[in-house]
């Protein structure tokens, strides 16, 4: 009896040690999924946003990206755009930020790939994408690179991803 | 000296025994404090052990404890842990719940219905003409749900609101409106399957379809 307590007692003890690791040192697949929910947040304000709170979204978006990141976006409803460096990636943002009557984002089915370098991830995601206050949502698979620029991770290219040809 | 009430039974299997069992007993051998000796008694006699006071009702449980947890509590926890891994299993790996949103599948199907969709359908065959499959994306949140028409290393194409496949036109009786549709032609690779809704009413461009990889192909439309 008394050895069975004290089995039990070392494996929470362990579980405990584990969950503690990995809050202190989480691995680069969590610091990205992480990112990936923070951009979602970012991205996502309701209608009645001011200006105020859509012009730091605006700017809390373009943190997430390298400077010489690419966007890459093919879809039906929107044709082909690509946007080259932060500055014009910061156009756009601050652009659709003001115009948007709202927008809910959600990534779906993220899974992340740690390069052999440990400097370099690729993501794929379903994103989900509600525009104003409307029922109808957007679809699209998109594909994330991320790389690691001084310490943080940063999204170096975002194309979305033709499922079907 | 005889606790035993009056009545007391003693169980007992086997030729020859009456029920109540001991009343031919000597008092002997019945014992101190109303235990039985059961050496006296012939060998092939099997006991059933339990010996309760006739006087005594066994305990009936509570209505509503039988309702809830059933007469035997440990059988109903057998079978919840059953039916959940049960649930578990084909619900995770065979049938997979899904609800239709969209127009595209009009008039098959329409937003709101509930289906399910049977991953193990190309176990044993690969998917065939006219099945409605789900193809996924990134993942299997959110999958498209299409119609195959065509096959690997077939040629569709669209003139007139009719399919052609390798220039025959293909034959579609689920497809309900008109449409006047001009494309193609779409070349299919060996591992590739042409999906499209039966909504033909929509305008070409808005309509989701195309050549979906097999990988992609989750499963068939259960229902």
């Amino acid at each position: 009896m008394r050895i069975a307590v004290r089995l039990i007692l070392l494996a929470v003890v362990l579980a405990l040690g584990w969950w503690f690791w990995g809050v202190c040192f989480p691995s680069a697949e969590k610091v990205i999924s992480k990112k990936m929910a923070g951009l979602a947040d970012t991205l996502t304000f309701s209608a009645d946003a001011n200006n105020i709170t859509r012009a730091g979204k605006a700017s809390s978006f373009i943190s997430y990206f390298t400077v010489d990141a690419e966007i890459i976006v093919d879809v039906p409803e929107l044709g082909s755009h690509t946007l080259t460096g932060r500055d014009e990636i910061r156009e756009a943002g601050n652009g659709g930020f003001a115009a948007m009557p709202g927008l809910k984002v959600t990534f779906l089915d993220t899974t992340v790939k740690v390069g052999p370098d440990k400097q370099s991830a690729d993501v794929s995601c379903t994103v989900r994408v509600v525009v104003g206050s409307s029922k109808d949502f957007g679809v699209e698979e998109m594909h994330f690179k991320f790389k690691k620029v001084e310490g943080d991770w940063r999204i170096s290219r975002v194309e979305t991803v033709k499922t079907l040809k | 000296m005889f606790s035993r009430p009056f009545g007391t039974e003693i169980y007992c299997q086997g030729p020859g025994v009456k029920t109540p069992g001991y009343s031919h007993l000597s008092l002997r051998d019945r014992g101190a404090n109303g235990i039985i000796v059961c050496s006296q008694l012939s060998l092939d006699l099997r006991f059933n052990m339990g010996v309760s006071n006739a006087n005594e009702q066994p305990a009936r449980p509570h209505w509503l404890r039988v309702i809830v947890i059933g007469r035997r509590p440990e059988l109903t926890m057998v079978r919840i842990v059953v039916l959940a891994v049960t649930c578990f299993v084909v619900f995770k790996f065979v049938l997979l719940p899904i609800r239709v949103d969209g127009i595209s599948m009009l008039p098959t199907y329409h937003t709101g219905q509930v289906n399910c969709i049977n991953r193990l359908a190309y176990l044993r065959h690969e998917p065939q003409r006219g099945d409605i499959v789900s193809v996924r994306l990134a993942g299997a949140s959110i999958m498209y749900m299409k119609r195959i028409i065509g096959l690997p290393g077939e040629t569709v194409s669209f003139h007139q609101g009719k399919v052609y496949i390798n220039g025959q036109v293909l034959d579609e009786p689920y497809v309900k409106n008109s449409c006047d549709w001009e494309a193609g032609p779409f070349v299919c690779t060996s591992n590739e399957y042409y999906v499209v809704g039966d909504n033909r009413s929509m305008p070409f461009d808005l309509h989701t379809k195309g050549r979906a990889e097999r990988e992609r192909i989750v499963g068939k439309l259960f229902l």
